[in-house]
C-alpha cells in the first residue's frame, strides 16, 4: 500500500483557498441570515413579545379584578352587618312600639270599661229613681183609691185597720 | 504536497481510494475574469433551498395562543438560539440573535449533507474561511464600536506593550483556527468514512460495506456535525463578546 497525491483536471485542490467560493459563501450566508431573520426569527419573536404583553396585561387585569372583588366583598360584608344591625333595631323598635301600644290599648280598654260601668251605674240609679217615683205615684193613687173606698163604706176602726193592712199587703205583693 | 489530492493505492487489488477537492461545477465569465462555482457552493444552494422551505414552513401562521406542534418547534429553535446569544453575549447584542441562529442552521445542514450523498460544503476551507472572515470583521467592528479608535489601538498593548505582536497574531489566529477546526473535522470525517468504506469493500466481496459505514456516518455526519456547528457559533459569540471594550 502506498499513498500518493494526485491531481485531476476538473476538481479544486482539497486544501485551497478559492476567492470565488469565499465570495459566494458570504453571499449565501447573508441570504440565509435574511431568510432566517424574516421568515422565522422576527415572526417568532413578534409572537413571543405579543404573548408576553398579553400575559402581562391579563395578569394585571386579573389582579385588578381580584382587588375589585375583594373590595366588593368587603363592602357587601359591611352592608350585611349594617342591615343586620338595622333589622335588629327595627325589631327592637317594633317590639317597643308593640309594648307601648299594648299598654295604651289596655289603658284605653280600662278607661272604656270604667266609663261603661259608670254609665251603667248611672242608668241603674236612674231606673231605680224612676221605679221609686212610679211606686210613689202608684201608692198615692192607691191611697186615694183606698180613701175613696173608706169613704164609701162605713167601717169601723178595726175594720179600717184591717183594710189598711190588707192594702199594704196587696201593695207588697204587687 | 504539490496538489491537495490524496489517492490511496492498493497495489495488489489495483483498487484506488481518492479524496478529491470540490468539483468545479460551473464556470462563467463576469467582470473580465473567469468565476468558478465549486461543488461546495452548489451544495450550499441545496442547503439554502432546504432551509428556506424549513424556515418558511416553521414561521408560517404563528399564533399568540399556540395550537400546533410546528409552532412549538419554531419557538423552541428560536428561543434556544436567543437564549444562547443572551447568555454568552449579554443584552447588548440582540442583533446577533438571528445571525447566530442562521449560522448554526447553515453550518449544521452543510455538515450533514454527506448523509444524502453530497459533498459537505464544510469540507472546503474556503467555505469555513468565509465564515471565519465574518467573525474576524465582527470582532474588529465590535472593538472599534465599543472602544473607539483609541480603545481599539490600546487593546493591542494590553496588558503590557510587549504583548503587541501576540495580540495581533491572536486576532488573526482565532478566526483561522476557527475555520481550520471546522474544515479539519469535516474533511477528516470524510476521509475516515471513505477509507472505511474502501477497506470494507475488499472484505467478503463488498458485503461488509453494508451497515458498518452507516454507524460511522451517524457519528461523523450527525454527532460531530452538531458539535462542530455548536463550537463554531459559540466561538464566534465568545470572540465578539471578548472584543467588547465596555
Amino acid at each position: 500500500m502506498c499513498m500518493k497525491l494526485l491531481a485531476e483536471g476538473n476538481t479544486l485542490q482539497l486544501v485551497n483557498i478559492n476567492f470565488d467560493t469565499i465570495i459566494f459563501t458570504l453571499i449565501n450566508t447573508l441570504i440565509i441570515f435574511l431568510l432566517y431573520k424574516f421568515l422565522l426569527h422576527n415572526k417568532v419573536m413578534a409572537v413571543l413579545d405579543e404573548r408576553k404583553e398579553k400575559v402581562n396585561s391579563e395578569m394585571n387585569a386579573a389582579e385588578a379584578a381580584q382587588a375589585e372583588a375583594e373590595a366588593v366583598k368587603q363592602e357587601y360584608a359591611q352592608r350585611l352587618e349594617q342591615s343586620k344591625e338595622e333589622a335588629s333595631q327595627i325589631v327592637a323598635a317594633a317590639v317597643k312600639r308593640a309594648g307601648e301600644r299594648e299598654a295604651e290599648i289596655i289603658a284605653q280598654a280600662n278607661q272604656e270599661a270604667a266609663a261603661i260601668r259608670i254609665k251603667a251605674e248611672e242608668s241603674i240609679e236612674l231606673e231605680k229613681k224612676k221605679a221609686i217615683n212610679e211606686i210613689k205615684d202608684q201608692i198615692a193613687d192607691i191611697v186615694i183609691m183606698a180613701s175613696e173606698k173608706v169613704c164609701e163604706k162605713e167601717i169601723s176602726a178595726k175594720e179600717n185597720e184591717a183594710l189598711i193592712n190588707k192594702f199594704i199587703a196587696e201593695v207588697g205583693n204587687e | 504536497m504539490p496538489n491537495g489530492y490524496m489517492k490511496l493505492l492498493a497495489e495488489e487489488t489495483a483498487r484506488t481510494f481518492t479524496v478529491d477537492g470540490p468539483l468545479k461545477s460551473i464556470t462563467f465569465d463576469f467582470l473580465g475574469r473567469e468565476w468558478v462555482i465549486s461543488e461546495s457552493v452548489v451544495v450550499q444552494w441545496v442547503v439554502m433551498v432546504v432551509l428556506a422551505i424549513f424556515f418558511f414552513v416553521l414561521g408560517r401562521n404563528l399564533k399568540v395562543k399556540p395550537t400546533s406542534r410546528r409552532q412549538m418547534i419554531a419557538e423552541y429553535i428560536v428561543g434556544t438560539f436567543t437564549g444562547q446569544v443572551d447568555d454568552a453575549m449579554g443584552p447588548n447584542y440582540k442583533a446577533y440573535r438571528p445571525y447566530i441562529g442562521s449560522l448554526f442552521c447553515f453550518i449544521f445542514l452543510s455538515c450533514i449533507m454527506g448523509i444524502f450523498g453530497l459533498r459537505n460544503p464544510t469540507s472546503d476551507v474556503s467555505v469555513t474561511g468565509a465564515w471565519a472572515i465574518i467573525t474576524f470583521v465582527l470582532v474588529f467592528w465590535t472593538k472599534l464600536k465599543t472602544g473607539g479608535v483609541k480603545g481599539f489601538l490600546k487593546s493591542y498593548v494590553e496588558p503590557a506593550p510587549f504583548m503587541l505582536p501576540f495580540n495581533i497574531i491572536g486576532d488573526f489566529a482565532n478566526p483561522i483556527a476557527q475555520a481550520l477546526r471546522l474544515f479539519g473535522n469535516n474533511v477528516s470525517g470524510m476521509v475516515i468514512g471513505g477509507l472505511v468504506y474502501f477497506a470494507l469493500g475488499g472484505i467478503a466481496g463488498g458485503l461488509a460495506s453494508i451497515g458498518i459505514p452507516a454507524v460511522l456516518s451517524l457519528y461523523f455526519d450527525l454527532f460531530s456535525a452538531f458539535i462542530q456547528s455548536y463550537i463554531f457559533v459559540t466561538l464566534t459569540m465568545a470572540y465578539v463578546s471578548m472584543a467588547d471594550a465596555s
